[in-house]
C-alpha cells in the first residue's frame, strides 16, 4: 500500500512549521539549532517523497546533500554557540545584539 | 650673433638670482644685498643692450623652442582646449628689446640710488627690500619678453605681488600696509577681467601666442575676414569684448580711471620703489601690454576708441588733482596717472610709435623726478610737504638741475624729451579726432591737461627749489652722496636728449630722415612679421583728417600744446615763483575741496563697497544660508529622520530577522498568488 504524496507534503509542512515556530520563539541557541535542523529535515521529507512519486533518484541524492550540509552547519553553529557562551556566559540569542549598524 | 638669444633668459634670471641671494644671505652681506642687485641689474642692462644691438642687426627671436612647456597640446585636436599648448617662451623684437633696456636701466639706477636712499639712511629690513626689488625687476623683465598671453598674465600678477611687498615695506606703520592692500586689491580687480579675457582668447582662437602664424592676432584677423561668428557674436564684436576684458588688467595696473585710486596711496612705499613702479615696471606694464597686443586692438576700432577716451579723460582728470597736492610725491603720483593717460590716448588713436615713444621718455623723466624727489626728501630729512621746503636751488645744484630737466620734460617744453612724445601723441589724436568726434573729445581733454601739467610741474619746482627757505631744515639741508647724484645725472641727460630719437615734426618739415624710433618700431632693422608699425597702421582703419595740410596741422598741434604748457608754467611762475608763496589753491573754494579730495573717488568707491556690494553680499549670503543650505540640510535632515525610524528594524536579534524573512516570504507568496490567479 502506498501512501499518497499529499500526506508527505502535510507531514513536511507540519515539521517545517514546528521548526519555524521554534526559530521564531526560542531564545536558547541550542534549541534554535535544533529547530533549524527540523526545517531542513522537513525539506528532506519533501525531496524524498517527490523522488519516490516521480520514480527517479535525483531528489534522494539531494536529500543526502542536504544532510551533509546540515552536518556541516551544525559544526559551524555549535562553534558559534561556543563562542557565544564564552563571550556572554549565556546561550540566549537575544543577549548578543552588538552586531547591528 | 644669432646665439645672443641663448643668453636672453639670463636677462630676467639675473635679478631672480639677486632676489634669492638677497633673501638668503642679505643680512650677512655688505650693504645688505644691494650689490647683488646692482650687479644683477647691471648684467641685465648689458645683456639688454646686446639684445638691442642684435635686433638692430636684423635678428629677432620668436616661435623658437619654448623654454618650458606645460602642456604640449594634442596634435590630433587642431583647435579647442585640447589643442592649446601653454609654454614659457621668449619674444624679442624691437619693442621688447627697447623695453628691456628701459626696464633694466631704470632698475639698475634705482638699485644704485637705493644705496644712498635706503642704506645711508639706516633703514632696517634692507635684505627684504633688495629681495623684493630683485623679484620686481625679474617679473617685469620676464613680462616684457613673454611670447604669449598666459605667460604675460602670470608675470603681470607677479608684478602686482611685488608692488604689494614694496609698497607695504614699512609695514609697522598703519598707512603702508593699507596702501599695499589697496594697490593689490584694486589691480587684482582689474586682473580678474584680464584673466577672463585670457581664457576667452584661448578658448576662441586656440592659441595665446603674441606673434607669428599661429598667434591669436592672426587668428582673429582671419576670423574677421571670414565673417565668422564666435560665441554668438560676429568676430569683430567678440574681438572688442575680449580686448576690453584684457584692458581691465591694463586699466588696473596702469592706474587709469576708474582704477587709479591705488596709485597715490602707493606713495607710502620708499621713493625708490615709486620710481621703479612708475617709470619702468608695474604702471608701465599695462601700457606695454596694450602695445604688445596692439595688433589685436587694432582690429577693433571700438576698443581703440575706448582706450583713447579713457586715456584722454584720465590725463585731464589726474592732472587737475595734481594741481592742489602739497606732498611732492603725491604731485608726481597724479602726474604718473596723467602721463599714462597720454600713452593710452596715443595707442588708442593708432599712434603706436607715439605711445611707445612717450612710454620710453616717461620712463626716463619720471624715474628722474621720483629719484629727484627722493633726493629732496633726503635733503629735507624726510619731509615731503612742499610748503616746508623752498630755496633748495642753491644748496643742491645737482638735484635742482636734474630735477628741472625732468620737470621740463614732463611739462613738455621744447626741446626736452617729453615735448616730442607728448606732441606726437596729441598730433596723432588730432588727425584722427578731426574725423571722429569721440576721439576729438579725448584729444581736447589731453590738450587741456597739458596746461595743468605745466602748472603743477612748475608749481612743484618753484615751491621746492625757489623762493626763500620756509623751514630750518630747508635752510640747512642734509647732503647727498654720489650714489644719489650719479643716477640723477644719467637720467637728467636722458630726459633732456631722449626725445631726439624721434623728431618726427622736424623730420617731416625739413625732410630729414631722423625719426629713428619710427624706423626702429617699423622693423627696418629687424622685426617679427606683423608686429611692425606699418602692419598696425594698415589694420587700424581710422580716417585721418588735416587742417589745411599735414604740416600745418602738425605745427598747429605742436604750437597749441607748447603754448599751453608754457602758459601753465608761466601761471605757476606768477603765482609761486615768489620769495613767500601763498596757498592760492584755497581760493578756489568748493572746487579746491573737490580736487583735494580727489573728486571723492575713494569715498564713492567705499560707498560702492559698503552701500551696494555689502548689502548685496548679505542678501546673497542670506539666500545661500536659507535656500541653498536649507535645501541641502533639508535633504540630510529628512534622510536622518527617516533612517532613525528604519534603523529600528535592525535589532541584532536573529529571531527578528527570521520573522521578517518569513513575513516577507508569506507576503511574496500572497502577492504571487493574487497576481497568479490562485484565489
Amino acid at each position: 500500500m502506498t501512501v499518497a504524496v499529499e500526506y508527505y507534503v502535510l507531514l513536511s509542512m507540519a515539521m517545517f512549521c514546528i521548526g519555524l515556530f521554534g526559530v521564531l520563539t526560542r531564545r536558547n541557541a541550542l534549541l534554535f539549532l535544533m529547530s533549524v535542523e527540523l526545517m531542513l529535515n522537513a525539506a528532506n521529507v519533501n525531496l524524498i517523497a517527490f523522488a519516490f512519486y516521480h520514480g527517479n533518484l535525483t531528489g534522494q541524492v539531494f536529500a543526502l546533500f542536504t544532510m551533509a550540509l546540515a552536518a556541516a552547519e551544525v559544526a559551524v553553529g555549535l562553534g558559534i554557540i561556543l563562542v557565544l557562551y564564552r563571550n556572554f556566559r549565556d546561550v540566549d540569542v537575544t543577549v548578543p545584539t552588538t552586531m547591528r549598524w | 650673433m644669432a646665439d645672443a638669444f641663448a643668453y636672453a633668459p639670463a636677462i630676467a634670471v639675473f635679478p631672480l638670482v639677486a632676489f634669492v641671494v638677497a633673501l638668503v644671505f642679505g643680512t650677512y652681506m655688505p650693504k645688505k644685498g644691494a650689490f647683488a642687485g646692482i650687479i644683477a641689474t647691471g648684467g641685465s642692462l648689458l645683456l639688454s643692450l646686446w639684445m638691442l644691438v642684435t635686433v638692430a642687426g636684423g635678428e629677432v627671436r620668436h616661435n623658437s623652442e619654448p623654454l618650458y612647456e606645460w602642456t604640449a597640446g594634442s596634435a590630433a585636436a587642431e583647435a579647442g582646449a585640447e589643442g592649446i599648448s601653454f609654454s614659457f617662451g621668449l619674444l624679442i623684437d624691437p619693442l621688447s628689446a627697447l623695453m628691456l633696456v628701459i626696464v633694466s636701466l631704470v632698475a639698475f639706477l634705482v638699485h644704485v640710488f637705493s644705496l644712498g636712499y635706503m642704506n645711508d639712511e639706516g633703514e632696517t629690513g634692507l635684505p627684504r627690500y633688495y629681495a623684493s626689488l630683485g623679484l620686481f625687476t625679474f617679473s617685469m623683465l620676464a613680462f616684457v619678453v613673454a611670447d604669449n598671453l598666459l605667460m604675460a598674465f602670470m608675470f603681470f600678477e607677479l608684478v602686482g605681488l611685488c608692488s604689494y611687498l614694496l609698497i607695504g615695506f614699512w609695514f609697522r606703520t598703519k598707512s603702508a600696509p593699507s596702501a599695499a592692500k589697496k594697490a593689490f586689491l584694486v589691480t587684482r580687480f582689474g586682473d580678474y577681467f584680464f584673466l577672463i579675457g585670457v581664457v576667452a582668447i584661448a578658448a576662441t582662437f586656440g592659441t595665446v601666442g603674441f606673434a607669428g602664424e599661429d598667434s591669436f592676432v592672426v587668428a582673429a584677423e582671419a576670423a574677421i575676414d571670414d565673417g565668422a561668428t564666435l560665441f554668438g557674436f560676429d568676430a569683430q564684436t567678440w574681438v572688442t569684448i575680449t580686448g576690453l576684458l584684457v584692458l581691465g588688467g591694463v586699466l588696473g595696473k596702469s592706474a587709469q580711471f576708474p582704477f587709479h585710486t591705488w596709485l597715490p596711496d602707493a606713495m607710502e612705499g620708499p621713493t625708490t620703489v615709486s620710481a621703479l613702479i612708475h617709470a619702468a615696471t608695474m604702471v608701465a606694464a599695462g601700457v606695454y601690454l596694450v602695445a604688445r597686443m596692439f595688433g589685436y586692438y587694432a582690429l577693433s576700432p571700438t576698443a581703440l576708441a575706448i582706450i583713447a577716451f579713457v586715456g584722454g579723460f584720465t590725463a585731464l582728470f589726474a592732472a587737475t588733482m595734481g594741481v592742489v597736492k602739497d606732498d611732492i610725491k603725491q604731485v608726481l603720483a597724479y602726474s604718473t596717472i596723467s602721463q599714462y593717460g597720454y600713452m593710452m590716448l596715443g595707442l588708442g588713436v593708432g599712434g603706436y610709435v607715439a605711445g611707445v615713444f612717450h612710454l620710453m621718455n616717461h620712463a626716463f623723466f619720471k624715474a628722474l623726478l621720483f629719484l629727484g624727489s627722493g633726493a629732496v626728501i633726503v635733503l629735507m630729512h624726510h619731509e615731503q610737504d612742499m610748503w616746508e621746503m623752498g630755496g633748495l636751488k642753491d644748496k643742491a645744484p645737482v638735484t635742482y638741475y636734474t630735477f628741472l630737466a625732468g620737470a621740463l620734460a614732463l611739462a613738455g617744453i621744447v626741446p626736452f624729451s617729453g615735448f616730442w612724445s607728448k606732441d606726437e601723441v596729441l598730433f596723432d589724436a588730432l588727425i584722427v579726432g578731426l574725423e571722429q568726434p569721440v576721439i576729438l573729445a579725448a584729444y581736447a581733454m589731453g590738450l587741456l591737461a597739458v596746461f595743468f601739467t605745466g602748472f603743477y610741474t612748475f608749481r612743484m619746482v618753484f615751491l621746492t627749489f625757489h623762493g626763500e627757505p620756509r623751514t630750518e631744515t630747508a635752510e640747512d639741508p642734509h647732503g647727498v652722496g654720489w650714489s644719489i647724484k650719479a643716477p640723477l645725472v644719467v637720467l637728467g641727460v636722458l630726459a633732456a636728449v631722449a626725445g631726439f630719437v624721434n623728431l618726427a615734426p622736424i623730420a617731416h618739415i625739413a625732410g630729414w630722415d631722423i625719426a629713428f624710433l619710427e624706423h626702429w618700431l617699423d622693423g627696418e632693422y629687424g622685426s617679427v612679421e606683423g608686429l611692425t608699425y606699418h602692419a598696425y597702421h594698415e589694420t587700424v582703419a581710422f580716417e585721418e583728417g588735416y587742417v589745411g595740410s599735414e604740416t600745418i596741422t602738425m605745427l598747429l598741434s605742436a604750437g597749441l600744446s607748447l603754448g599751453l604748457a608754457l602758459a601753465g608754467a608761466f601761471a605757476a611762475h606768477t603765482l609761486y615763483n615768489v620769495p613767500e608763496p601763498e596757498r592760492h589753491a584755497t581760493k578756489l573754494g568748493g572746487a579746491y575741496s573737490v580736487l583735494r579730495d580727489n573728486y571723492y573717488q575713494d569715498e564713492y568707491q567705499v560707498w560702492l563697497a559698503e552701500g551696494l556690494t555689502l548689502p548685496l553680499a548679505r542678501a546673497a549670503d542670506l539666500f545661500d544660508r536659507t535656500v541653498v543650505d536649507g535645501a541641502v540640510d533639508g535633504v540630510s535632515t529628512g534622510s536622518l529622520f527617516g533612517s532613525s525610524w528604519v534603523k529600528r528594524i535592525q535589532t541584532g536579534l536573529v529571531t527578528n530577522y527570521a520573522a521578517l524573512l518569513v513575513a516577507g516570504f508569506v507576503a511574496l507568496l500572497a502577492a504571487l498568488g493574487l497576481y497568479g490567479g490562485w484565489f
